[in-house]
């Protein structure tokens, strides 16, 4: 098997501090050399050959998907940097502050050779504590970028009020509830915290728990206090919808378990019908007659789904899945999850 | 014989005498290796700062073109002299290709293309692109260069100082371009595991698809008869002969059905002959249409496989170069086998 070389994505809006965590990655001592993918070398304060210069070149792909588009740029470079075998350990892509994250993330799944050869590891969006949420009024991409996200790093905590910053926290949690998030001020994180995160890993989806819808007795005070928000569950419900002008996200949960001919139709569906407006997707599901846990996630259209080993024995076998885009009907969701489920 | 190079191997090629073979690597070496002293082993120089990304033979027998990530074009005699031919500065030369007998080099990084004339001193002629360049291929008669990019391949004269150039519009990102031998037919490899063709004559295009995997590599046979490709569990070969491949079911040979994918194509500059490598490192020699297969290179069951990368072979015809991902090389004698 050939080694897989991890991937982390770098996003944020203009000013947030992707230049900040950029020069922090590469000067620091953490034991791991990374090339570097950058869309300008403008600040980068290293002068590496591991540092390249991207193109930022989406390209679609002849698939007959529409909304499956790749980052030809990456396809080439990435495609340069591993025939230096052992000259590094990992690789961080740098997208501009106006990029959409789809086609960067789906250049790992879409392409043979980056799908042999790297693994996405997690899509970071550094967000400015200051200024996001008027980012999130006056441009699209802001919401891509923090529903996109695995991990947030919620940057300049120190020029917000503790109420300013719970208010932001709360946003960011309603638009993306798998995510997690991290306070800093100038990025000043344990990289350990940001990098191997193994997100986009189906055997590790499971070990997300905690921010994965999961655990709602602690994340339900989250919700309800924002004027958008549409929120009718508590502890007991099956269902938890978010929605704003900016974006869209459907948590389903049930005790029952799923018919697997059934939920695999039904996916199927939902993914070719709305896969354009669908950012990502993950879940963790209870398929009937299965002993492991089915773990699913998708981007956009393109998915994938594994059995990833067994229920924990204290764990109750509860069926999660959250679905973050745009004008997503929640209702139909609701419905037809409901429809897999076993009577 | 068999050496472990230790890098990926890039590109190789064989002098025009047939004495020697040359390759590029992606740890910036190039590597040197006298047929008639092989036991001696490869000579290693070090040629770029980071790592070799394209390799082609100079216009000057003997020499060859390295285009590296640290953005120098650099021409290296067999002898491990370098000339800086272009420095882009931070910026890849991702492609090179060149014709010795007209004496047109041309060069690749991003969405620029360079073309230098025989003449020493000119500065290159600078060809700007919409998107990046995929590939770069000369024709046969040395007159024209087709360059591959997102939506379409353009086709430039080379002694032309600017002009437009003519267009072929498919959409798609286009990555390796070709040459029929005579000169009628382009095609390329797209992304998504599919080759598309032009024929220069009538403007017909058309479209080959059906592979499993992405193709890697494409050489048409000595006489143009047909168009042998990876990307599939056997090597597949398009006919071209009566009217081209439109049509047309493509014949095959080699490989293990389900098998690792034909990763690197290579006609024999003689005969009527294929070799091709394989994802697991294997090596075999055949023709369309024959099941008879030689195999030349068969990895030890212990080792840790690694694609074939690329395939060279002697202007005579006798010897045969594969080198893999992994860095291994291997040389094989044909009057020794037979």
């Amino acid at each position: 098997m050939t080694e897989q070389i991890p991937v982390t994505v770098l996003t944020g809006y203009l000013g947030a501090g992707k230049t900040t965590l950029l020069n922090r990655v590469l000067s620091e001592n953490h034991g791991k050399k990374f090339a570097v993918i950058v869309n300008e070398f403008g600040e980068i304060g290293i002068d590496s050959d591991l540092v390249v210069g991207a193109d930022e070149e989406v390209f679609e792909m002849n698939n007959g998907c529409i909304c499956c588009t790749v980052r030809g740029d990456l396809i080439r470079i990435i495609g340069g940097l591993l025939k230096r075998k052992g000259k590094f350990d990992a690789i961080l892509v740098e997208t501009t502050g106006l990029a959409d994250p789809a086609p960067v993330a789906q250049t790992f799944f879409a392409d043979e050779d980056m799908k042999r050869r790297t693994k996405l590891d997690s899509v970071l969006t550094v967000v400015d504590a200051k200024h996001v949420l008027q980012r999130l009024e006056d441009s699209p991409e802001a919401a891509d970028q923090i529903a996109f996200a695995d991990v947030l790093l919620l940057n300049k905590v120190d020029a917000v009020t503790p109420d300013e910053l719970a208010a932001v926290e709360r946003k960011l949690r309603a638009i993306n509830p798998f995510a997690k998030i991290h306070r800093t001020e100038r990025c000043a994180i344990s990289l350990d915290k940001i990098l191997d995160q193994g997100s986009f890993d189906l055997n590790r989806i499971v070990a997300l728990k905690p921010e994965f819808l999961g655990d709602n007795h602690h994340h339900g005070h989250d919700h309800g206090h924002d004027h958008h928000n549409h929120d009718h569950h508590h502890d007991h419900g099956e269902m938890k919808h978010y929605h704003d002008e900016n974006m869209d996200s459907v948590s389903l949960s049930t005790a029952k378990p799923l018919d697997p001919g059934k939920f695999n139709t039904w996916i199927n569906d939902v993914l070719m019908s709305k896969g354009p407006t669908i950012l990502r997707a993950k879940g963790i599901l209870n398929l009937a007659d299965a002993d492991a846990r089915y773990v699913f996630q998708a981007v956009h259209m393109m998915s994938e789904g594994a059995f990833a080993g067994p229920w924990p024995a204290k764990d109750k076998r509860n069926s999660r899945l959250v679905f973050i885009g745009r004008e997503l009907d929640a209702e139909a969701l609701k419905l037809g999850f409901a429809s897999c489920q076993m009577a | 014989m068999s050496w472990a190079l230790d890098a990926y191997v890039v590109g190789a090629a064989a002098t025009p005498d047939s004495r020697y073979f040359v390759c590029s690597l992606g740890d910036g070496t190039v590597c040197v290796l006298d047929l008639t002293d092989a036991a001696a082993g490869f000579k290693t120089y070090d040629i770029h700062k980071g790592g070799s990304l394209c390799f082609a033979p100079d216009i000057e027998a003997g020499a060859h073109l390295t285009g590296g990530d640290d953005g120098k074009l650099i021409k290296v005699a067999l002898d491990g002299a370098t000339e800086i031919v272009a420095d882009l500065g931070r910026k890849w030369i991702e492609h090179v290709t060149t014709h010795p007998e007209t004496g047109f080099r041309a060069y690749a990084s991003g969405k620029e293309a360079f073309v230098l004339g025989k003449k020493k001193g000119d500065d290159p002629r600078i060809i700007k692109l919409e998107t990046s360049v995929g590939g770069l291929a000369i024709n046969p008669k040395g007159k024209r260069l087709a360059i591959s990019q997102y939506n379409n391949v353009n086709l430039y004269w080379l002694a032309a100082k600017e002009g437009l150039p003519q267009a072929l519009p498919w959409k798609g990102s286009h990555l390796h371009v070709t040459w029929s031998p005579d000169g009628d037919y382009v095609v390329t490899t797209m992304q998504e595991n599919a080759l598309h063709g032009w024929r220069l004559s009538d403007g017909q295009h058309f479209r080959m698809e059906g592979y499993a995997a992405k193709i890697r590599s494409l050489s048409f046979a000595k006489r143009g008869q047909y168009l042998a490709t990876g990307g599939a569990d056997t090597v597949i070969c398009w006919p071209f002969t009566g009217g081209g491949p439109m049509g047309k079911a493509p014949s095959e040979f080699g490989g293990i059905l389900n098998g690792p994918p034909v990763t690197a194509v290579l006609a024999h500059p003689k005969l009527d002959a294929i070799a091709a490598g394989f994802e697991d490192g294997k090596v075999i020699v055949g023709q369309p249409g024959s099941t008879r297969v030689m195999p030349i290179v068969t990895p030890a069951k212990d080792q840790e496989p690694s694609a074939v990368s690329v395939l060279a072979w002697t202007p005579d015809g006798d010897r045969l170069l594969a080198g893999t991902e992994a860095g291994d090389v291997h040389v094989v004698d044909f009057r020794s086998l037979s």
